[in-house]
């Protein structure tokens, strides 16, 4: 592994970074390991979350560390919130690094076919598996939300296109 | 006309690193009065006092401002100089243009150099019109009061009562001894606490100089240093002292059950009880709040005449007592005994508490088996519930691993952000006591980072690791609680990285030191005040630690902030030298800062009297009307008074209308 150079200038742009998308406690952080102590996360063998993601920003390992997938464990329980004794609010990290990997695009090749079935139907994840069953009792298959609903499905396109998602270009 | 010096600090770089200080001085010599404006590194050398002293004796000045830091720490010493070239003191002004000027706009050079022109140019417009006052000085009363007989209280009252001074010891507990006397052995030395501490308090209990006052409470402090009037509440106890010997027969007798507090609500104890068995003074009291007026006869009631017999039937206290010291049939009295003491100056020293573990929701309070590391401390002392002996409460079973987590609220923005400096080291303590007694127990210490800062310390805590004991760097993030009386610790080793997931059967909590609850009333009958963190807070942090804000009031021990054994005792025995100056000096000085009714424009209309915060005013009879009357020792120079009084009939000396007006006007020229 080779060793990390201290750079004040990159450690000053890593930490902005997080903290204008939105992990503006990272500052707080006194590196307790409280956070990944209870992190389903880390316990399911992903180690970059919370703690070490933390310090890896604030070492300034911004760019070393964007092909991580660790960040795309988070199961956003917030547990990490509940029990930082710092008001870190270490999931807010997580996820503004996540803004950070998802703006330079990596991520991983199986987050888009979601994205694009949000854009599309309203709902990133849809199953047939309920439809039988719905029949069944007399119900219709496709359940009454955004999927029988182009009104709300216009609303979310209108809103992603909106939103800095569509600067990415998936959709 | 006046002849104003005015000399300009550069405090080092603390001032002139941002304030021009030349500019200053310049402008200040353009300022009408100012015969001349100097400038020095630094004015309270010697040399800058000098320099003032010289210019004094040379009658070239007649007032003296000095442009510098805070009047707090400087003002005395720039009083003296001015006082023993021959200047009355109080002839002096000073300009703050550190704390209020260089460090607050750091950044801002211009805007600070021009903020101090306007800050001098005040102080100088007051000094023009300052008028030499004269100190009054009052009798002291050679008696000290001590609040709190834990460690930190009976120090202060032996080196108070050593030096020949009359000294009351109050505890709101029916005996002294605080905290200390709940623990099992002290770090690093391994001294039994009970051992070390029992002796020192049967000495503050004999000495001929102290009186003890405990199950009492401070109620009320008036007055002033060198003659404060104390009241002080004792609790009834409708058990004479006089008569009791302390054989614990009623205790034994009492069918009433309560949390025992001496061992932290692990067994239970009477409402007739003796504190804990070394206690001194070794007395019964019965606990009225849990007494359960036996046989129904309630307190305050003769007792019922048996029939039988044709005795009176005695509750089991009463029948139990071989000395015949309770006596049940006396009035309930919940007001107590109120005793009223004349006093010169007083410690207080009322302690800590330590967090319970309720608040921790994630560490499984509601399982009997975590604890807190207190309640470790009475399991493991040999006076304690188990006789010495680790078992869980749970099942009385020894466990086989046992777990301590570090930092329960402390360092934690939720509870307390401070460190509470006591729980690594007694945590290393109870688990090296715990491991030598037990090799084969499985000790795991979980701690954010090891601080182990004293003498001797860390060399206690690397032989900790030597033993044997596992220790990890990572903050402990949940218990659960698991069938079988089991917990599971969710940790996470810092150093690899990686989650820990274990069983054990026991977990003790280092819960933080906070501040006691009676700090607050004794803070409110003191006129003391907190810190951001809840604990009193002294005069100056570094050179003014055991004196406080209030003259005569000095502090110490952990109601101060957290700390250990021996930074107790030391501050107990500084805050005992300090406490002794004015009872030694015999008299006291009154600063003539304070205010004056000038009866002739008084109209008696009384608006000052409820204003004044230190009941220092009196409507009194003048003339053929009552005028008010401000009585010069009880007078604090608030100003409360002057800014109210309609008839501008009080004058605050030191700051009288025309010396107001005149900075008023020099800010906004």
């Amino acid at each position: 592994m080779p060793a990390i150079k201290i750079d004040q200038d990159k450690i000053k742009e890593a930490v902005q970074t997080i903290v204008d998308l939105g992990g503006d406690g990272i500052r707080n952080c006194v590196q307790c390991g409280a956070c990944s102590a209870v992190c389903p996360g880390v316990k399911a063998g992903f180690p970059v979350l919370c703690r070490l993601l933390i310090r890896k920003i604030l070492n300034g390992q911004l760019e070393e560390t964007i092909e991580e997938v660790s960040t795309w464990g988070c199961q956003s329980c917030n547990r990490c919130t509940e029990v930082c004794p710092q008001g870190v609010r270490p999931q807010e990290v997580v996820f503004a690094y996540r803004r950070y990997q998802a703006g330079e695009l990596a991520m991983s090749a199986s987050a888009f076919g979601p994205q694009m079935s949000l854009y599309e139907t309203g709902h990133a994840v849809t199953t047939d598996a309920t439809a039988a069953n719905r029949e069944k009792v007399g119900l219709n298959p496709v359940p009454p939300t955004a999927l029988q609903n182009k009104a709300a499905q216009k609303e979310i396109q209108t809103l992603l296109d909106e939103s800095p998602m569509a600067d990415l270009g998936i959709f | 006309m006046v002849k104003v010096g005015v000399y300009v600090c550069h405090c080092g770089t603390n001032i002139a690193g941002v304030v021009d200080v030349e500019a200053v001085r310049a402008f200040a010599e353009t300022l009408p009065g100012v015969a001349l404006a100097r400038r020095s590194l630094f004015m309270c050398s010697d040399t800058g006092q000098e320099m003032i002293k010289q210019d004094i004796r040379d009658g070239l000045v007649d007032r003296v401002v000095v442009a510098a830091c805070t009047p707090r720490t400087h003002e005395p010493i720039f009083r003296a100089a001015c006082e023993a070239a021959g200047l009355n003191k109080y002839l002096f002004e000073m300009a703050n243009i550190r704390d209020q000027d260089s460090w607050v706009h750091g950044q801002d050079h211009a805007g600070a150099t021009e903020k101090a022109k306007k800050i001098v140019s005040s102080a100088v417009a007051k000094a023009t019109h300052l008028k030499p006052l004269e100190d009054k000085f009052v009798d002291v009363e050679p008696t000290a009061l001590v609040i709190g007989g834990g460690v930190g209280g009976i120090f202060s009252a032996l080196e108070l009562g050593g030096m020949g001074y009359k000294t009351y010891l109050v505890e709101k507990q029916p005996s002294i001894g605080g905290v200390m006397a709940q623990l099992d052995k002290t770090f690093p030395t391994n001294d039994c606490s009970a051992c070390i501490l029992t002796p020192v308090m049967v000495d503050a209990g004999n000495h001929p100089n102290i009186e003890l006052l405990t199950y009492s409470e401070v109620e009320s402090v008036d007055g002033y240093i060198g003659n404060f009037t104390v009241k002080v509440r004792r609790k009834q106890t409708y058990i004479d002292w006089n008569k009791c010997t302390g054989c614990g027969a009623c205790a034994e007798a009492c069918p009433a059950k309560v949390p025992d507090e001496f061992n932290c609500g692990l067994n239970e104890r009477g409402a007739a009880y003796i504190h804990f068995p070394q206690a001194v003074p070794k007395k019964a009291v019965i606990d009225m709040e849990h007494c359960i007026n036996c046989a129904g006869r309630k307190i305050g009631t003769e007792p019922k005449i048996s029939k039988k017999t044709g005795k009176p039937m005695l509750a089991p206290c009463e029948k139990a007592c071989p000395a015949d010291a309770i006596n049940r049939s006396l009035p309930l009295n919940p007001e107590g005994e109120l005793i009223e003491l004349k006093i010169g100056t007083i410690v207080v020293a009322t302690g800590y508490k330590v967090m319970g573990k309720e608040s921790f929701k994630e560490y499984a309070p509601q399982s009997p088996n975590v604890i807190t590391a207190l309640q470790l401390e009475r399991i493991i002392s040999a006076t304690g519930p188990t006789g010495g002996k680790l078992l869980r409460p749970s099942d009385q079973v020894k466990p086989k691993t046992l777990t301590f987590v570090s930092c329960v609220g402390s360092r934690d923005e939720r509870y307390h952000t401070y460190c509470s400096r006591v729980c690594c080291m007694y945590m290393i303590k109870q688990a090296r006591l715990l491991k030598e007694k037990y090799p084969d127990l499985n000790i795991n210490m979980h701690f954010i980072d090891v601080r182990c800062a004293g003498k001797d310390y860390d060399e206690y805590y690397v032989g900790a690791r030597k033993m044997g004991i596992n220790i990890f760097k990572g903050k402990v993030g949940g218990v659960e609680m698991l069938p079988d009386d089991k917990l599971r610790v969710l940790a996470y080793d810092m150093e690899s990285g990686t989650p820990m997931e274990y069983e054990s059967d026991l977990v003790v909590l280092a819960t933080a030191i906070e501040s006691n609850e009676d700090a607050r009333k004794v803070a409110q009958v003191t006129g003391l005040q907190f810190c951001g963190a809840h604990f009193f807070r002294e005069l100056h942090p570094k050179l003014g630690p055991v004196e406080t804000s209030v003259e005569g009031l000095f502090v110490a021990g952990c109601c101060q902030g957290p700390k250990d054994i021996p930074d107790t005792v030391s501050q107990a025995k500084g805050a005992a030298a300090a406490a002794a100056v004015p009872l030694a000096q015999g008299k006291v000085k009154i600063e003539p800062i304070i205010s004056e009714v000038h009866p002739e424009k008084c109209s008696g209309c009384g608006i000052c009297v409820p204003l004044c915060p230190y009941d220092a005013i009196t409507l009194k009879p003048y003339g053929d009307r009552p005028r008010a009357q401000i009585d010069i020792t009880q007078c604090h120079g608030c100003g409360v008074c002057t800014a109210a009084c309609p008839s501008g009939a009080i004058v605050l000396h030191g700051y009288t209308e025309d010396q107001i007006f005149s900075q008023i006007a020099a800010l906004t020229a």
